[in-house]
Parts: structure tokens; sequence; C-alpha cells
């Protein structure tokens, strides 16, 4: 087999496009979407705009769990009740990102980290970002508490909490 | 016991809403770019010829897709046909009532084995039926762009 040299066809650049060299069709499709959040998720986004974190128990494994589900996936049967939790936590863990999600270098890292929120069972925790903070002094099982957005700003997605800084500060 | 929980009050957030950002140039082809020039250029439309399976394609194309001949017999179609089936539409894309019906026909072109999925203008809905004679109607030559909106509508011949 013989690599191949040169890929068959014509080759068109964008001033083609532009000189109206090449006729084309533009298509925008409009891919509007509405993702059905769900009892739980619909409760725990409508809490947040509260400016609280809620979780959901099973009373059978006894697990308080957040993000909250209906359904108890160790125990096989729809789970309890609801629970109020702290906004404060520990870092379960983290990440410095120095590349933000679309790939543009940035020179201040984001700081990304599973926060075991505080009232719910070990281990049970939401991913968010932590702030106010030398990236150097972030460390697992810091303890955090949520920076909330005002209340008129809380639009019910978790971006309602800006971050998480350390507790005491 | 079933997972569910009345709805009430403070859970008004049930969905999610985004958009997915994405577009596409859709370039047409050798075939495609022919054909669309003369539309664009001189109000013409071309087929092209299989001499073997005696088929003109109109719209025209590279290949024979019966024989897979390479199709270099560029043949012009007279811009006239006949309506070869049509509907009525009483609503738009985004389901809203229109306000005057449209006529969406395929017309079938004179001599040639194909033809276009158009609109077909200045006649009532009533007045049309299949074997209608109908020719198109360009947009004028500043206004035309390559597109098959370049023929505003088939009209119906002497109509």
């Amino acid at each position: 087999m013989t690599a191949v040299k040169e890929f068959p066809g014509i080759y068109v650049k964008e001033e083609d496009f532009e000189e109206g060299k090449i006729l084309y069709t533009m298509w925008y499709p409009k891919l509007r979407y509405a993702w059905d959040a769900g009892v739980a998720i619909g409760r725990y986004l409508a809490e947040l705009k509260e400016g609280r974190i809620i979780g959901r128990k099973c009373r059978k494994c006894r697990r308080i769990m957040v993000p909250p589900r209906m359904f108890c996936e160790h125990c096989f049967r729809p789970t309890d009740e609801w629970v109020y939790l702290k906004d404060t936590g520990t870092v379960l863990t983290f990440s410095l990102c120095y590349v933000t999600w679309d790939m543009v270098r940035i020179k201040e890292p984001q700081i990304p980290a599973v926060i075991q929120i505080d009232g719910a069972s070990r281990g049970m925790g939401i991913m968010h970002l932590l702030g106010e903070v030398d990236p150097q002094e972030v460390r697992v099982g810091m303890r955090v508490k949520a920076v909330w957005k005002p209340p008129e700003e809380r639009t019910g997605a978790i971006t309602d909490i800006l971050y998480f800084k350390p507790l005491g500060k | 016991m079933a997972v569910t929980e009345k709805v009430e009050g403070i859970n008004k957030i049930k969905a999610w809403e985004g958009e997915i950002p994405l577009y596409a140039r859709y370039t047409l082809g050798i075939a495609g770019e022919r054909f669309f020039r003369e539309i664009k250029d001189n109000a013409r439309i071309m087929g092209t010829k299989c001499t073997r399976c005696n088929i003109l394609y109109v719209p025209a194309r590279l290949y024979c897709e019966r024989c897979f001949s390479k199709l270099e017999d560029w043949i012009e179609v007279p811009p006239q046909g006949e309506v070869h089936t049509f509907t009525i539409l009483h609503r738009d894309l985004e389901d809203n009532p229109l306000e005057k019906p449209l006529i969406l026909a395929f017309v079938k072109l004179e001599g040639a084995d194909g033809g276009f999925v158009h609109y077909l203008g200045e006649v009532e809905p009533d007045e049309v039926y299949i074997g209608m004679k109908v020719k198109a109607v360009f947009k004028p030559a500043e206004e035309r762009k390559g597109e098959i909106t370049d023929i505003k509508y088939f009209k119906p011949i002497g109509g």
C-alpha cells in the first residue's frame, strides 16, 4: 500500500465563498431543546433559587443524597423524604485548570472541585468551582462555604452558587 | 409505590432549556454548481442525459444513478412542465395558520425525467389539477443567487 499523496476532489478556500466563486447554501437549524429536570432535580434547582441546598433521604440505607434523586440505586426503592442541607462542605477532590472548556489558555486557573455537602452522607457531593482562594493553598479536606448570587439574580441553576470559598474567610 | 410526587408551588422549574449552536454550509457539488449557475446567470434549466439508460436527469447529476456512467451531456430543458402531484398548505413550518394557503407541487419538466418540488403561483387552490401545464417564473437577474428560490413559483401556462 502506498500512501495517498493528495486527496482527490476540489479544494475550496474561504475566499472562494466570499468572492462568490462557489455557490452555497447556509443552514441554520434551530436546535432548541428542553431537558426535563424531573421531580428531584426540579426541586433541587428551585431550592437553589431560594438559596438552599436540598437532598433526598432513603430510610432503608439511611443515606442522604445530593443532588437529590427519587430512587435509591443501592436499595432499588423510591427515596422517602426531602432534607435541607447546609451550604458548607468539604473538598473531596479538585483540579487546577489552566485551559477553559473551549480550549483557551488562562493564567489564573479555574478550580473545579467536588464538595461533600454538610448534612449529606459521606462521599455525597456536588461539583462546583472554588474561589477567593490561592490555588496553591487548596487541599483535599478543606472546609468551604457557598457564595451565592444575590437573590434577584438567581435563576434556579447550579450557577446560583457562584463558587465555594474557604470557610472562615 | 410509585416514584411520583405532586409538583406544586416551589417546584416550578421542570425543564432546562437550551440551544445547540450549529450551522452548516452546503456546497452544491460539480453538477449542482453548474446547474444553479445556469439558473442564476441565464435563467436556464439544465439536465444531464444518460444515453445508455435514456434518462434525462433534472436537476442535473454527475453520474447516472442506474448505470453509474459519468454524465457529460448537458441539455437545456424548457422551464415548463406539468403538475405531477400537489398539496395545499394551510399552515407554516411552525404550525401557524397561513393567511393565504400555499400550493406545493411536484412539477415534472417537459422532456425530462425529473422536476422540482416548488410552489404554484398566480392560480387559486381550487383551480389546480394533476396534469396542469405550468411554467417557471424566475426572479429578475439581479435578485438571483443560485438557489432554487431563484424560481419564484410555477404558474399556469396561458394563465
